[in-house]
């Protein structure tokens, strides 16, 4: 169930994602905003510095200004005084007639605080008293501040640990959801993969999305139905088959028996009885195929000796008299003798007799097969090798695609070729073994079914 | 064996006509054939028939109801025909006790070489003497006649010789010979198995080290050769 998981923790992640990319974007956008107030804001570039140095005291002791302090100061619809220690001005340069010529030290607090008459103003130094430089009406805000220290710190810790606790919220909610949201679906999408193996599936049919997993149940009840429809209907017609077909296969062998008969009328008898018998091998293959492909074939496991297994069915072939062009070898390694593996004995000689078949059928013009039991360290290997004319590259692949074989829409289903093999790969899979398959054009063919030494 | 009478329970003519072929063509004689499993009760009640073939799905009473009213009241041989064939039916025919069973669409030549094996089995022949190429074998008296001297065979050379000969000309797997030996169990019997049929060459064959009679084949098990009857 990896990518499920992955696409959960994906999700989740994308969640964190947007909301790291949404604090960025605020911090960006603030910030910028920022720079942007502060480029396009009118700024009075008047200095105080500047202004408190262009104030000197001339040889009579009076208080002149530099030249073009005056024409600065219209510019900047500013004014300036100086006030001596006793609150009187001494010096000014623009003072609006509205304001006092005489300040008491209450007033000269008040205003370099807030504003002079709403002039806002500013304050410095001078060497000869204080520079008091006021702006134009309602062109500077002006506010005054002043808190506990221990406040603003308490302030600035509180406004992070918010902050950080907002985040920790948020991804919490985020995870909570995102874990709520997989409880829900897991279910339903192990359910849809079940569904696509054609195994059962069966949903709890409550909660939220219930009524999903209901349909789901459906799905699943229906494609099974389907199944066993169609796996009964070909049991049916395989049925069906039978009876005509041993009639067929009985008075074709007697007429190839028939002495009386021109030799060309017993070949022809001959004939019709070999293809009735490739009819036979292949209803019965499809039979078995589609049960086990519907899991309808019941399995009678027992201890199986696979060396003697394979044995028997060699022996059954060369008994059958096996025609002079084809031979069989057997062979097997002492450690595989008494070896065993629980299995059901009629199938895996079907699968084993299957794969000699097959060599037979592929190669009329005769082949040496070689069947041989191998220990090896993943488990037990049953080898069945011919040295006839093998398959190409491409139809190799063919063969080993895993796909139910049954289900395919391929227009170009190779019954005869394909079936056989697909049962042996069923067989061995139901013994929870592995097949592998080598060829190469001319160079003959080769299967192995191996399995597990767990399952010894 | 020819002589034994045949019945043959099936619903389709043409299934009663080729078995009906297959074994008068073999040489067999007395074939009988009962379409129903009421019409052969009536059969089997006037005279027991050596073998019976029995096909299990018959319309009315089917085939595993008439073996269960045959067994009854007798021990003949049966042979199923099924067309399903499926684990399930074999098990059941057996439990019901068929002798063997064969899956329809069937080959003559398996059907006969089974009704063969079973009347074998169920009507031993007096007097089983094996003729090999060098000597002959008294299976009843376990000895080896050789040039008139009779040899005695020990009790595990005669279960693998009588095992052999049961299945004359065909392989017998080393498996099912140490079976033979030991029962169930009968791994790691192999070289036991050897030193048996090395003492049985040496009693049976006219130069041990190159049997004729006793062949090996190699891997996978022993095969009884037989001289056939001179005609």
């Amino acid at each position: 169930m990896k990518p499920v998981e992955r696409f959960f923790r994906k999700y989740f992640l994308s969640m964190a994602g947007i909301i790291a990319l949404f604090l960025l974007l605020n911090a960006t956008l603030l910030f910028s905003m920022l720079i942007w107030a502060w480029q396009t804001s009118e700024e009075s570039n008047l200095s105080l510095k500047e202004i408190c140095d262009s104030i000197v005291m001339d040889e009579k002791g009076r208080l002149t200004a530099a030249e073009g302090l005056s024409g600065l100061l219209e510019e900047h619809h500013a004014w300036a005084m100086i006030l001596d220690d006793a609150g009187t001005v001494i010096f000014q340069s623009g003072l609006p007639e509205e304001l006092p010529r005489r300040y008491t030290t209450a007033d000269v607090a008040k205003f370099s605080r807030w504003y002079l008459g709403d002039y806002p103003v500013y304050v410095q130094e001078h060497p000869q008293g204080l520079l008091v430089v006021g702006g134009e009406k309602g062109s500077q805000a002006k506010y005054y501040f002043s808190v506990n220290e221990s406040y603003v710190r308490k302030l600035l810790v509180g406004l992070v640990a918010v902050f950080l606790t907002n985040i920790i919220i948020v991804v919490l909610l985020i995870w909570k959801n995102t874990r709520h949201i997989e409880k829900a679906v897991i279910p339903i999408l192990r359910g849809i993969e079940t569904v696509s193996l054609g195994q059962p599936v069966s949903l709890p049919e409550k909660g939220e999305l219930s009524e999903i997993n209901r349909q789901l149940n459906k799905a699943g009840a229906f494609i099974a139905k389907k199944d066993t429809a169609r796996a009964e209907w070909i049991s049916g017609v395989s049925h069906d088959v039978r009876t005509p077909l041993s009639v067929i296969l009985g008075f074709a062998g007697q007429l190839e028996d028939d002495r009386t008969l021109p030799a060309s009328a017993r070949e022809q008898a001959a004939c019709i009885r070999k293809q009735g018998e490739q009819l036979r091998s292949l209803i019965s293959d499809l039979n078995l195929t589609s049960r086990l492909e519907y899991s309808m074939q019941p399995l009678r496991m027992e201890k199986v000796y696979l060396v003697e297994l394979a044995r028997q069915v060699v022996c059954e072939f060369l008994d059958g008299g096996l025609e002079e062009r084809y031979g069989i070898a057997f062979c097997a390694d002492q450690e595989s003798e008494p070896l065993s593996i629980l299995g059901d004995e009629a199938l895996l000689k079907r699968a084993l007799g299957n794969l000699i078949q097959n060599s037979i059928v592929h190669n009329p013009q005769g082949c040496r097969i070689a069947v041989s039991v191998l220990c090896g360290k993943v488990g037990i290997t049953v080898e069945v090798t011919d040295d006839g004319a093998g398959i190409s590259a491409e139809k190799l692949k063919e063969l080993t695609a895993d796909h139910r074989r049954l289900e395919s829409t391929d227009e170009k289903l190779d019954l005869r070729h394909g079936l056989g093999v697909l049962l042996v790969r069923q067989i061995t899979e139901a013994h929870k073994g592995t097949i592998a398959m080598e060829s190469e054009p001319r160079n003959g063919f080769k299967t192995a079914l191996t399995f597990p030494t767990s399952n010894f | 064996m020819l002589d034994k009478e045949i019945l043959v329970v099936d619903d389709e003519k043409d299934l009663r006509t080729i078995i009906r072929s297959i074994f008068e063509s073999a040489g067999y004689t007395q074939i009988t054939t009962a379409v129903s499993g009421e019409e052969a009760l009536a059969l089997i009640a006037k005279k027991t028939p050596g073998i019976i073939i029995l096909d299990v799905m018959m319309p009315g009473m089917d085939g595993f109801e008439l073996l269960q009213e045959i067994r009854a009241v007798s021990k003949v041989p049966v042979l199923m025909l099924t067309a399903r064939g499926e684990a399930e039916d074999r098990f059941a025919g057996f439990e019901l006790g068929a002798d063997d069973y064969l899956i329809k669409p069937f080959l003559p030549k398996e059907l006969l070489l089974r009704v063969q094996a079973i009347l074998k089995r169920a009507y031993p022949e007096k007097n089983r003497i094996v003729p090999l190429a060098a000597v002959a074998v008294d299976l009843d008296q376990a000895e080896v006649i050789r040039e008139g001297q009779r040899i005695p065979l020990t009790a595990k050379e005669y279960s693998i010789f009588e095992k052999l000969a049961e299945n004359a000309g065909r392989i017998v797997t080393i498996g099912i010979l140490c079976q033979t030996l030991c029962g169930d169990i009968w791994q790691g019997y192999e070289t036991t198995l050897m030193t048996h049929i090395r003492h049985l060459r040496e009693k049976i064959e006219e130069n041990p080290s190159k049997p004729v009679s006793l062949l090996t084949v190699k891997g996978l098990g022993y095969k009884l050769v037989v001289k056939e009857p001179e005609k």
